[in-house]
């Protein structure tokens, strides 16, 4: 047993729930709070990268290539958006309350990427979706209400049909556990149901066509910063945990049927997304659409379940989109913070007038493009390569099509921030900007590094594949 | 080709000595040549295709800030179409990948595929390197990009970006898949017929100068898909020989044309007249490069279109007789755009205008220009033998 991941995940929780206590008693904020975080990322870190290879906890949760490597690079991207958070939110008394419910549902995401029972995986999707729940409703808004009440109903049903298809392969299996759950299943008509089921709890969490129509009221209701973690760090746990349960559950007795329904499912959902996307006229909105259509490339890599190579599409999109759609909205925020601009219109020649952190958001839109040597732009690769391994060469011919069209409206802004007169009169509001600019920067460092070396993705997807072929 | 890369990169250099915002501009022009010469360089195919990528942005920043009235237009179309042929490039190579797990352009040689799939591999990169060329089916973004798109940056449109269709299709069609080539030859020379002479009516009928150098710009890489199309080493190397000469006079009366736009705010021909009287330095050049591209022997035009022709005719046999027909047309629009605009009586509206001649730091490159088309005009073997031992070695090992 190796409690050495556990040790890191609790690391990080127990700071979450430390900050706000410290925080009302000693009276630090800002810069110590930031300090104290950076300070739990950092240990919490080093704890699940030394964490060995095996099985935790009889196999309620496991340590592989992909929970270690995935689960630092999400802290990393968790760390980033804390220091955006803090940049935006510094004066806000709650400000440390919000950070914690970060932490800890940080901590919920490192707990799902590694699980490895139904059980487990219930509950560390609910520790990671909670404190979202409060965090939606953080600004007090009327669009935030509004958003934090469909969220929470939308969040409240996904996890009501992922628990009933769950109960359903309990009784079908007599056991919670994946490989358990696995041989059990033979194919008949109540394990289908059951992975209906099971579907439609994970296609709410992951925005994919026809449980998509919640993302997008919610990104752009919430305020910015709490969408970046929405959008970004729990989505992309949610891809790998569905990873896990598709390729060590379902995948033995129903890759047929699995390839059918997620081609399908992946061609809809990007399609919309993207179509929907470019009639959009706010900025946020328009993000949010397209984290509606990477849900459906992912959902391509799903599709090409056959062949082993789809597991490093899923892995590498699931790690190119936690960077660019994190730092797409936290750029998107610290705009929003510093000039008051969301809307297209309002963008017009914000490059000229705010050159650097322009410069970082069309990084992250480029990648979001997938224009090379970026690491979006290397993960729709491996999706599209194993469509094409696995004879689905219209769902690619689509995905690429898709992928050409969506560059129209990342386009579309860089064209209203760069080639249009500026539009916006007043200055900006003083605020920490260099935490920002860093925050940003080093994701967009990171995009670039993943966008070349590609090696490490492929080491844990195939170590996954092996892992699995070995049960 | 990264010979003219950085010929063309010193001579757009001097002439964009006064631009405005200089700073984010040489930095665009740094980032989209680094890519530009991996792209001449590169062997592996995944490289080539980030770098092929790569090449975009800038020159959407180029268009889109420094372009004129039309500007924003233009760019979005560039990089959409752009982009769009380039997604049919990726797929290709993506499944060439799936097929021999090998991104090497060494291992890639000589490797036998599937004909079906070897068809379908060639079709798909064809669409991507065609649009960029650009030939006739797939050309619309040119014009409205180079019209659009500063002098200088008309330059490298022209000059490089062009240059990477015809060199992409070389490398990685031609050479890699000859047999598949062989069958789409028919094809290509079809397509480069209908690319030279839809250019070339389409410039006759073009009353804006620039526009008319775009069309004549897509005319030319008519002729040097022509020379691709006749597979055998003397149309390759006319063909790239077509490109270096296209490369220096299209650039030349870009840069022309741009500054007498500058001074007279006008694009259109039948405004302009008799500039000849107020310029005569500037209008000599305009006059050689117009000749140049017509074909006059002793440039560069002469040598490459001839040499284009030749090989045609080798190749194809007689059908290509039609050819010379379109050096006419060429001549035509070319020379009629002469007698209108630069000779004859003076306008009205231009005699108030105060011409001046260019300063010197911006007539260097337009002598360069010319030095070079005339030196490798009447030297053509200058060229010739850089590239003809590569061209040779290669067909000798892809023919075996």
């Amino acid at each position: 047993m190796d409690k050495v991941f556990l040790t890191g995940v609790l690391v990080i929780a127990l700071t979450g729930v430390l900050l706000p206590v410290v925080n009302r008693i000693f009276r630090v904020s800002g810069i110590p709070g930031v300090a104290i975080a950076s300070a739990g990322y950092l240990i919490s870190a080093m704890f699940i990268l030394s964490s060995e290879e095996g099985d935790i906890l009889k196999n309620f949760f496991v340590s592989d290539g992909v929970s270690r490597f995935v689960g630092a690079l999400i802290l990393l991207s968790s760390w980033l958006t804390m220091l955006v958070i803090y940049a935006i939110k510094e004066k806000d008394r709650f400000v440390n309350e919000l950070i914690a419910g970060l932490l800890l549902s940080t901590a919920g995401a490192l707990l799902l990427i590694s699980s490895n029972n139904f059980l487990s995986l219930v509950i560390s999707m609910e520790l990671m979706t909670m404190p979202t729940y409060l965090m939606v409703l953080f600004v007090m808004t009327k669009p935030s209400i509004e958003a934090g009440i469909k969220y929470f109903f939308s969040g409240a049903f996904a996890v009501g049909t992922l628990l009933f298809g769950v109960s359903l392969l309990y009784g079908i299996s007599g056991s919670l556990d994946f490989s358990a759950v696995s041989t059990a299943l033979n194919g008949d008509f109540l394990g289908i149901i059951a992975l209906i089921f099971v579907l439609a709890g994970f296609g709410f969490k992951m925005t994919a066509f026809p449980f998509h129509f919640w993302g997008p009221d919610v990104y752009d209701g919430t305020c910015p910063g709490v969408a970046s973690i929405l959008t970004g760090i729990l989505k992309s746990a949610v891809f790998i945990a569905f990873m896990r349960v598709v390729y060590e559950v379902f995948s033995k007795s129903f890759t047929k049927e699995l390839t059918v329904l997620f081609a399908i499912i992946s061609a809809i959902t990007m399609t919309l997304g993207n179509l929907l996307a470019l009639a959009q006229k706010r900025v946020s909105r328009i993000l949010a659409y397209s984290s509606v259509a990477h849900a459906g490339y992912t959902l391509v890599a799903f599709s090409a379940l056959s062949v082993p190579i789809s597991t490093a599409g899923i892995v590498y999109h699931s790690i190119a989109y936690v960077f660019m759609k994190t730092s797409a909205f936290l750029a998107f925020a610290g705009l929003l913070y510093l000039w008051g601009v969301s809307t297209m219109d309002e963008y017009k020649g914000l490059g000229r007038k705010e050159p650097l952190l322009s410069a970082l958001f069309l990084v992250f839109l480029f990648s979001l493009a997938g224009i090379p040597p970026l690491a979006g732009f290397m993960s729709k690769v491996f999706v599209f390569l194993s469509a094409v391994k696995a004879k689905l060469l219209w769902l690619a011919l689509l995905g690429l099509l898709n992928s050409a069209f969506s560059v129209a409206y990342y386009i579309w802004i860089a064209k209203q921030m760069y080639l249009e007169d500026p539009v916006v009169e007043h200055t900006p509001k003083k605020g920490n900007r260099k935490l920002i600019l860093l925050s940003l920067a080093v994701s967009a460092i990171t995009l670039v590094v993943f966008g070349i070396w590609i090696n490490p993705i492929l080491e844990v997807s195939a170590e996954f594949v092996s892992s699995q072929l070995g049960r | 080709m990264i010979g003219i890369t950085a010929f063309l990169a010193l001579t757009v250099t001097l002439s964009s000595w006064n631009v405005e915002r200089s700073g984010a501009y040489f930095f665009l022009v740094m980032l989209f040549l680094g890519p530009m010469v991996g792209v001449f360089s590169t062997l592996n195919l995944l490289w080539f295709f980030i770098f092929w990528e790569f090449t975009l942005i800038p020159m959407f920043f180029h268009i889109g800030i420094w372009g004129a009235e039309n500007r924003i237009y233009a760019a979005m179309k560039f990089i959409i179409y752009t982009h769009l042929a380039s997604v049919f490039l990726l797929l290709g190579i993506i499944i060439l990948y799936l097929k021999t797990h090998t991104f090497d352009f060494v291992n890639l040689a000589g490797i036998s595929l599937d004909p079906s799939v070897a068809k379908i591999v060639w079709i798909l990169m064809f669409i991507g390197f065609a649009v960029k060329m650009p030939v006739v089916p797939f050309h619309t973004w040119l014009p409205d990009a180079h019209v659009q798109a500063p002098s200088p940056i008309s330059v490298f449109l022209a000059g490089l970006l062009l240059k990477m269709g015809a060199y992409g299709l070389l490398r990685w069609e031609i050479l890699l898949l000859p047999e598949t080539t062989k069958q789409f030859a028919p094809l290509m020379a079809f397509i480069a017929l209908l690319t030279i002479f839809y250019a070339g009516f389409r410039a006759l009928a073009e009353d804006h100068i620039k526009r008319m150098v775009a069309y004549s710009s897509i005319n030319h890489m008519g002729f040097v898909l022509l020379g691709l199309s006749a597979l055998i080493p003397a149309g390759i190397s006319s063909a790239l020989y077509e490109m270096v000469g296209h490369a220096l006079i299209i650039s030349l009366l870009f840069m022309i044309a741009g500054y007498v736009h500058h001074k007279t705010h006008t694009w259109y021909i039948s405004e302009l007249g008799g500039i000849m009287k107020k310029i005569p330095g500037l209008m000599t050049m305009l006059v050689i490069g117009v000749l140049a591209a017509v074909g006059l022997p002793g440039t560069a035009g002469f040598v490459g279109e001839l040499a284009v022709m030749i090989s045609a005719f080798k190749y194809w046999g007689w059908i290509m007789i039609v050819i010379p027909l379109s050096s006419a047309i060429s001549a035509g629009f070319f020379i009629w755009m002469l007698q209108r605009a630069v000779f004859g009586p003076l306008r009205e509206s231009l005699s108030k205008i105060t011409f001046s001649e260019l300063p010197l730091i911006e007539n260097i490159p337009l002598a360069m220009y010319i030095g070079a088309f005339i030196i490798i005009g009447v030297l053509p073997f200058l060229v010739f033998d850089v590239y003809n031992p590569t061209v040779n070695q290669l067909f000798e090992s892809i023919m075996r």
